[in-house]
């Protein structure tokens, strides 16, 4: 038989200093998450198929690494945490009486298809707010979102705040059946302009409304968007959103975080559980985005206890790859102390140990190899 | 300030983008010499960097953000499938995708029996026969003169990229269909549109305005 000497695709082994860097930095998140009064969770790596299935609307189901129980259920491997951790929450909680907020740490599992130097297994660091609906809440995340990023080091970044009942609306005005829309929200998220506009002119749609979903794909930069989201429509529902992402702009100045946010209509994400703000935070020298959230008012519904919620996750491999590329990571000191001692002495030496173990201090102890001295 | 980096489809895609560029009075004069062995070609005073690669591996670049900005063929696109801002029609480079064939496989077409389709880009030709036209076809990947399929007999059909039909005729070929018009498109990485939202929407602009 062939010996395996490596892992398998999209999987691999942390070790030493990036080991530490990532533990380290684990902490310093978790720390934030602590002072935000929020209480730490665990869920299983795996669960039922219905969990992530279709309804949810997670990631598609091809992508899940999928098996069988002995009993033929099918379990997954979690893609994502936010319907895990939602499922508890239903289960233990009561978020529509007094809300909860509960952060995790785990590893995700998402089977990309191969050679698009993807990890399959990735670590994220996360929370969700249950039970509370107010732009308070929101602005409470993204504030956290904010210093998850300070707290980790990164100096340059930004976080990009949409809101989907925007779109919603919007579309629900014009009466598009399921392809177009499809086919629109694939086309903004495109950031297509003219593809908006070539279809739109297929439709043949009143001109305000034509004009409206055009701005979309470049409706997005600092504050006077809101303005500008305002000026394109007469829309009830398209209003309060834009009305929702003010006040929640409005509080985190109360915070001093506000220079961190900008604004995108045009963010839509392939997670359709999203029904309010949805936010993505970048910085220089990766290709994605670092952190993912948004509110999520339907999906406690799916696990029988119907609440608001709204949370994010960060891709802890993506945020160590900006810091070592940005040079913002402080290189570890290794302050281990070194005993070496003779079979004679290892009583001096085991002493000595457990004294400098007790006071804190790191020691390694190693006995001195057989042979000639040296 | 930072690079920006363009990722240039190799070949005639990239000497129309450079003229492109030009007209908005970005240049980059390493690029003009022809015999140069350098990869990657700087234009310090804008600060921008541009290099050449193979049309599929544009978006890729982009994708991952190793490039800021790319231009690339629409076919490419549709075909990689890759999570990126489309942000610009060049309008260079317009042509058609078709599904091509004798005259004969016209009837073939809309009857139920087994259908080979030869092509260079499986996963357009996936979407356009399950997706849209509702048929099961069995596919066969070919890297080039995809042409020859169907007169040697590999194939009942082909799509591929149609400019002036002329390579058809001459091999006793037709259009059967259109599956979609194509042309160059401009593609930028979501993260730098965000980082580098001023520079590129300015970018954006000139070259729409040039167009």
């Amino acid at each position: 038989m062939q010996r395996i000497f490596h892992t398998p695709e999209g999987v691999r082994d942390i070790i030493g200093e990036e080991c530490a860097q990532k533990q380290l930095l684990q902490e310093k998140l978790r720390d934030v998450f602590r002072r935000y009064g929020c209480h730490e969770i665990e869920t299983p790596t795996f669960e039922f198929f219905e969990v992530f299935g279709n309804e949810v609307g997670t990631i598609p189901s091809r992508e899940l690494y999928k098996f069988f129980d002995r009993e033929g259920n099918t379990l997954v491997l979690r893609p994502d945490f936010t319907p895990s951790v939602s499922r508890a929450c239903a289960s233990y909680f009561d978020p529509a009486g007094s809300p909860v907020s509960l952060f995790y740490t785990g590893k995700t599992f998402i089977n990309h298809s191969s050679l698009r130097g993807q990890l399959k297994e990735t670590t994220q660091i996360g929370v969700e707010r249950f039970g509370d609906a107010s732009a308070d809440a929101d602005a409470e995340l993204l504030a956290m979102t904010v210093e998850c990023l300070l707290a980790s080091g990164l100096t340059e970044f930004q976080v990009s705040v949409g809101e989907v009942n925007y779109f919603k609306s919007l579309v629900a005005e014009a009466g598009l059946d399921e392809e177009t829309v499809q086919e629109l929200r694939e086309l903004i998220s495109q950031k297509n302009e003219f593809g908006v506009e070539t279809l739109m002119r297929e439709k043949k749609l009143p001109i305000h409304q034509t004009d409206a979903f055009t701005a979309l794909p470049t409706l997005y930069g600092g504050r006077d968007v809101l303005d500008k989201a305002r000026s394109i429509t007469e829309n009830e529902v398209a209003l309060k959103a834009v009305e929702r992402l003010q006040q929640i702009y409005d509080i985190l100045s109360l915070y001093g975080y506000e220079k961190y946010i900008s604004f995108d209509f045009g963010m839509l994400s392939k997670y359709r559980y999203y029904t309010g703000i949805i936010f993505h935070a970048y910085t220089y020298q990766t290709g994605e985005p670092l952190i993912k959230g948004g509110r999520y008012d339907q999906l406690l519904r799916h696990f029988g206890t119907p609440a608001p919620s709204v949370g994010f996750g960060i891709v802890i491999e993506t945020l160590l790859l900006a810091l070592s590329r940005q040079k913002l990571l402080q290189p570890l000191k290794d302050e281990t102390e070194e005993i070496l001692y003779a079979p004679g002495e290892r009583a001096e030496a085991i002493r000595k140990a457990m004294e400098l173990r007790s006071a804190g201090k790191p020691v390694r102890l190693t006995l001195k190899k057989e042979g000639p001295a040296r | 300030m930072r690079y920006l980096t363009f990722a240039l489809t190799k070949g005639r895609l990239a000497s129309k983008t450079l003229d492109l560029l030009g007209k908005i009075g970005i240049t980059c004069e390493e690029m003009q010499d022809k015999n140069t062995r350098r990869l990657i070609f700087v234009n310090e005073e804008l600060k921008l960097r541009f290099f050449l690669a193979k049309g599929p591996d544009v978006p890729t670049y982009v994708e991952y953000g190793a490039a800021d900005i790319g231009v690339v063929g629409k076919d490419t696109l549709l075909e990689e499938g890759r999570k990126l801002y489309e942000v610009l029609d060049l309008g260079f480079g317009a042509c058609r995708m078709c599904v091509c064939g004798p005259e004969s496989a016209r009837e073939l077409l809309n009857t139920n029996q087994l259908l080979r389709v030869a092509t260079k880009y499986p996963n357009i030709a996936r979407e356009y026969f399950f997706n849209q036209r509702h048929q099961t076809v069995e596919l066969i990947k070919l890297n080039g003169s995809i042409e020859l399929a169907p007169i040697v007999g590999l194939s009942e059909v082909i799509v591929d990229i149609v400019e002036t039909g002329s390579t058809l005729k001459e091999n006793g070929l037709m259009v059967l269909e259109e599956v979609c018009p194509l042309s160059a498109r401009m593609v930028v990485n979501q993260v730098s549109m965000k980082m580098e939202d001023e520079r590129i929407r300015e970018l954006i602009r000139k070259l729409r305005a040039s167009l």
